[in-house]
């Protein structure tokens, strides 16, 4: 049921879990993925950083 | 005083009703500071966009102040205390222990935030946010930080009543929910904050009235426990905020209950010591003292954000993939409810927090590379991109449910309400990322007038730079758009809105 006004989690919340969802739970697949997105951002900005510091303060 | 309890038809939570009205007293001071702290982040924007140049020095730095404070301090450790009340009696449906003394606390904290906004608007206190030592603000200006302070320490110390007294009443039967823990993490961040904020604001008020000396050195140090902890309270309510904004709207799943909790523990161990990376240059501290808070002390407290980062997503996947959502990779988050200002808020604050703000923090917090980016624009880049794309982001989604089940109210110009998060959202990722840029070419942080005009020497940026300003500038436009509409849907909601009847709810799952 739709209100206007009211977020659907209190209109509408999300349904009870099926019986048996204690156990094992599905694969977070697309989760993983982002994590490796972020990983890989983290990487990159990292070492552009080092590569910055490194043209500002020429050694040698 | 009234000590009646309503239950919760959708939450099933009993509400004590002084836990409601001192939620709504905080949420609307919160609200009122969020809008001071929003003009002057307006006319502050509109002064450091080079074209524009709005402001003369005197009232750049003057609301250059009065944004850091209202933003920082008033209108985030209100909105805590909100949390505290919510996360506390609120969750755990027990009554709020000595409500009385709930109000005198807020009153005292409103009238330290009114007394520094005085000392502020009226120019006795342009000192920054920082306020370092030798600059000299009006005595007021510190005494009601104290106060406020006081007033914050007394409703922490409140909240930790609630649990007691929760436990001995049986309110709840096992641990208490990861929620009330996240809340318990901030609270117990706070007391460390609001000390360092007593052991330096106490001699510098005393400094203030000419009774004492206050070591500049020392100053640095001690206020940085209070000035970046007091942004650890954030992340502490903002991750707690999150777990709950998860269940609320997707019915995310708590992946594993002790990983969740031991990161939280992470926080409260390791977390203040990565205030260290604000004296990353400076020569007071020893290399030893840096490398080990700012290299060794605070990655622990950023695997502890990393460990939410991951569970809080792959929550909101399991839960989705149990209910049947199975489709593909990321079927989980297409079907996801992105109507919902809620969940929107929920996940940009995630994103842009994790993306934007923790990368660059933690790149910033490497003593080399804090070389080349301390006091430019890069480390405001990242601080936005933090307390206000994660934590206040976070806030405001959170605001949408409060307004129905403790307002008991609609939210007014529901379809603005929608794309609100959006606006606000895109707006402070261009404003962020542009600043983060603009502080790559070496434009200063908390400067009125970057091209130096009147001066002896000529400095020359990079072309480019007036180009990154100027997206800046829109993107911090655009935010500001998306802060206005949150202020304009709360308040009418709040003050205007139309009364809504919990009751008339008729819940089929759970919350």
């Amino acid at each position: 049921m739709a209100m206007y006004g009211v977020p659907p989690g209190i209109t509408n919340p999300p349904s009870p879990l099926p019986a048996g969802a204690d156990g094992e739970h599905p694969k977070t697949t697309g989760t993983l993925v982002l994590v490796f997105v972020f990983l890989a951002a983290f990487a990159t900005y990292y070492f552009v950083n080092w590569k910055l510091l490194s043209l500002v303060w020429r050694i040698g | 005083m009234s000590t009646a309890f309503r239950t919760c038809p959708v939450t099933r939570l009993k509400v004590h009703s002084q836990a409601d009205a001192l939620i709504k007293a905080n949420a609307v001071a919160a609200t009122i500071f969020l809008i001071v702290g929003g003009i002057a982040a307006f006319l502050v924007l509109l002064t450091r966009w080079q074209v524009v140049h709005l402001l003369d020095a005197a009232w750049f730095y003057r609301m250059l102040t009065i944004h850091g404070m209202s933003m920082l301090i008033f209108f985030i450790l209100f909105f805590e205390m909100a949390v505290l009340y919510f996360a506390g009696p609120v969750v755990l449906s027990s009554r709020v222990p000595a409500p009385r003394i709930g109000w005198l606390s807020f009153v005292v904290m409103a009238i330290g935030a009114l007394t520094v906004e005085w000392a502020m608007w009226t120019g006795r206190a342009d000192v920054m946010f920082s306020s370092y030592v030798p600059l000299k603000a009006h005595w007021s200006y510190y005494l009601g930080v104290i106060l406020f302070a006081v007033g914050a320490l007394t409703v922490v110390g409140l909240f930790f009543a609630s649990l007691v007294v929760a436990k001995r009443e049986r309110t709840y039967e096992g641990s208490i929910p990861l929620v009330t823990f996240g809340a318990l993490t901030a609270a117990i961040i706070a007391v460390v904050t609001l000390g360092h904020g007593a052991a330096i604001y106490i001699p510098t008020f005393l400094w203030s009235i000419g009774v004492m000396h206050v070591d500049p050195a020392v100053y640095r140090l001690v206020f940085w426990g209070l000035g970046h902890s007091a942004q650890q309270i954030n992340l502490g309510a903002m991750v707690a905020l999150w777990y709950m904004l998860g269940a609320l709207t997707v019915g995310a799943v708590v992946l594993n209950e002790k990983i969740s909790r031991s990161a939280f523990v992470l926080y409260i161990l390791f977390i203040n010591m990565a205030a260290a990376h604000h004296l990353l240059v400076d020569p007071v501290a020893g290399p030893a003292w840096k490398v080990w808070n700012t290299s060794y002390a605070m990655y622990l407290a950023v695997l502890a954000s990393m460990v939410h980062g991951f569970t809080i997503p792959a929550g909101i996947e399991v839960g989705q993939r149990l209910r049947g959502v199975t489709q593909g990779m990321f079927g989980w988050l297409r079907k996801a409810p992105w109507g919902d200002p809620g969940f929107s808020s929920l996940i940009f604050s995630i994103v842009i927090f994790g993306f934007v703000g923790g990368i660059t923090g933690v790149t910033f917090g490497t003593e080399q590379i804090n070389l080349i980016a301390h006091n430019t624009l890069r480390i405001p880049g990242h601080f936005h991109a933090t307390v206000v794309g994660g934590t206040a982001l976070a806030f405001m989604g959170a605001t949408y449910y409060l307004i129905p089940l403790i307002f008991r109210k609609q939210v007014a110009f529901w379809p603005l309400a929608k794309i609100q998060p959006y606006v606000f959202a895109f707006g402070m990722l261009v404003f962020t990322m542009a600043m983060t840029f603009a502080g790559t070419f070496g434009v200063p942080r908390r400067h009125w007038d970057i091209t130096f005009s009147n001066t002896s020497f000529d400095l020359q940026y990079s072309p480019a730079v007036d180009l990154v300003i100027g997206i800046m500038a829109v993107g911090g436009l655009i935010a500001a758009l998306g802060g206005a509409m949150y202020v304009l849907v709360t308040v009418w909601s709040v003050f205007f809105g139309r009364r809504f009847d919990l009751e008339t709810v008729k819940t089929g799952g759970q919350i």
